[in-house]
């Protein structure tokens, strides 16, 4: 079971209750009882563990479809049976889903839609020629036919687990700023972190060329503030407001500029 | 502020790992490449939040300062921070009892939001 340290506040998991020493600080605390086994019948009961915690039983396979199916269809029983102190079956999970679909899908577009990015070059060559056009177009069209080279492409697949890990870390430590700035943080690092790799399961549809990413990241972003809900035991508002807030927080910004320029520009009218 | 503690905690390492990748990145990467613009900036003519950030860690990295901080002073800051945290948790990996930490109170959630207010005013008022 998990437990937090009141003096350091640090999480550690320990595997009795009762009076005994944390292991960061090495002060002396009281970790409760768990709560009563659930009720039988229950499929997923509560924080018992994901399929994908369960692999070694399951098999990879059947573990990771199981886990995959029920991110996307069922995610918040996902979300709560999910153990937060599993790190690195998160982590491998994330990154084994993220890595690999997202290699497949850069093989398949440098594959199927090299004839429509032929066409695009050519009708953004056409536009740089415009003189109103910046040079920035021309780099932009020798960028993209750099990195549209079949050993750019495979360098880049090789590299997405790294690519992934890193995403990951990024996205929950953005998140869990967010949240913290928010107050919404009422269980730490880890179940972010959590919420953030299960999160990535819709990134499967990175192997679809073209929208396959957009659908992908626009579900991650929605799977996010349904795990938050139930990994931090927060309101559906708190979590809404968690994983909005940097998009909202630029429209409230942009709002606020507009609105103060047309002040002064109703004051400098008034004053001709 | 800095409490003793044990080894840091996997995701202290994962971190330190992800930001110490940023900043090799941000060290390396050509500041006058095609793909490094805002495309809220684009379409707008407004800043994002985050706008300099890829400028101000670059900056950093190399050592200049000033221009980092002119760049983002956000950016600045947590090029900083990152830089802080690989050093730290390499620091506690040999062996060092202590570790920063830190209370997210409502006065510095709103100190937080507050700085993040006044950074994107400097971006919009910098020449």
């Amino acid at each position: 079971m998990l437990a937090r340290c009141p003096n350091c506040r640090n999480t550690f998991s320990t595997e009795r209750a009762g009076r005994q020493e944390c292991p960061a600080c090495g002060k002396p605390l009281v970790v409760p009882e768990p709560p009563a086994a659930p009720a039988p019948g229950v499929d997923v009961a509560p924080e018992q563990g994901t399929p994908w915690e369960h692999r070694k039983e399951l098999g990879l396979w059947r573990a990771w479809t199981q886990t995959l199916s029920l991110a996307l269809l069922e995610p918040a029983r996902l979300f709560a049976s999910a153990r937060i102190d599993r790190t690195s079956d998160h982590l491998s999970f994330a990154v084994l889903t993220t890595s690999v679909f997202w290699a497949i899908g850069q093989i398949l577009e440098r594959a199927m839609l090299s004839g429509q990015r032929e066409q695009m070059r050519r009708l953004l060559g056409a536009i740089s020629e415009n003189p109103d056009v910046s040079s920035m177009m021309q780099k932009m069209i020798d960028t993209q036919a750099a990195a549209n080279s079949w050993p750019v492409v495979i360098g880049l697949s090789l590299l997405t687990p790294i690519f992934s890990f890193i995403f990951v870390y990024l996205n929950a430590a953005v998140t869990h700023a967010f949240a913290l700035l928010l107050g919404q943080s009422k269980r730490g690092f880890p179940a972010t972190f959590t919420v953030c790799c299960y999160a990535c399961a819709p990134l499967v549809l990175m192997a679809v060329p073209a929208c396959g990413s957009i659908v992908g990241v626009v579900w991650l972003v929605v799977l996010t503030g349904i795990g938050l809900k139930e990994a931090h035991r927060i309101s559906t508002g708190g979590a809404a407001a968690t994983v909005l807030t940097p998009y909202v927080a630029m429209c409230c910004l942009i709002f606020v500029v507009a609105a103060g320029m047309a002040m002064v520009f109703r004051n400098l009218m008034a004053r001709q | 502020m800095i409490a003793r503690a044990g080894a840091p905690s996997i995701h202290a390492v994962g971190l330190a790992a992800a930001a110490s990748a940023l900043l090799a990145a941000a060290a390396i990467v050509p500041l006058d490449a095609p793909f490094l613009f805002c495309p809220f900036r684009a379409a707008t003519g407004l800043p994002c939040l985050t706008c300099g950030c890829t400028h101000a860690f670059h900056f950093f990295v190399r050592g200049d300062f000033a221009a980092a901080l002119a760049s983002s002073p956000l950016g600045a800051l947590l090029a900083l921070v990152c830089a802080v945290h690989v050093v730290w948790t390499l620091l506690r990996l040999c062996g060092l009892p202590y570790a920063p930490s830190v209370r997210p109170t409502r006065t510095l959630r709103w100190t937080a939001a507050a700085a993040l207010a006044a950074n994107w005013a400097f971006l919009v008022l910098k020449p």
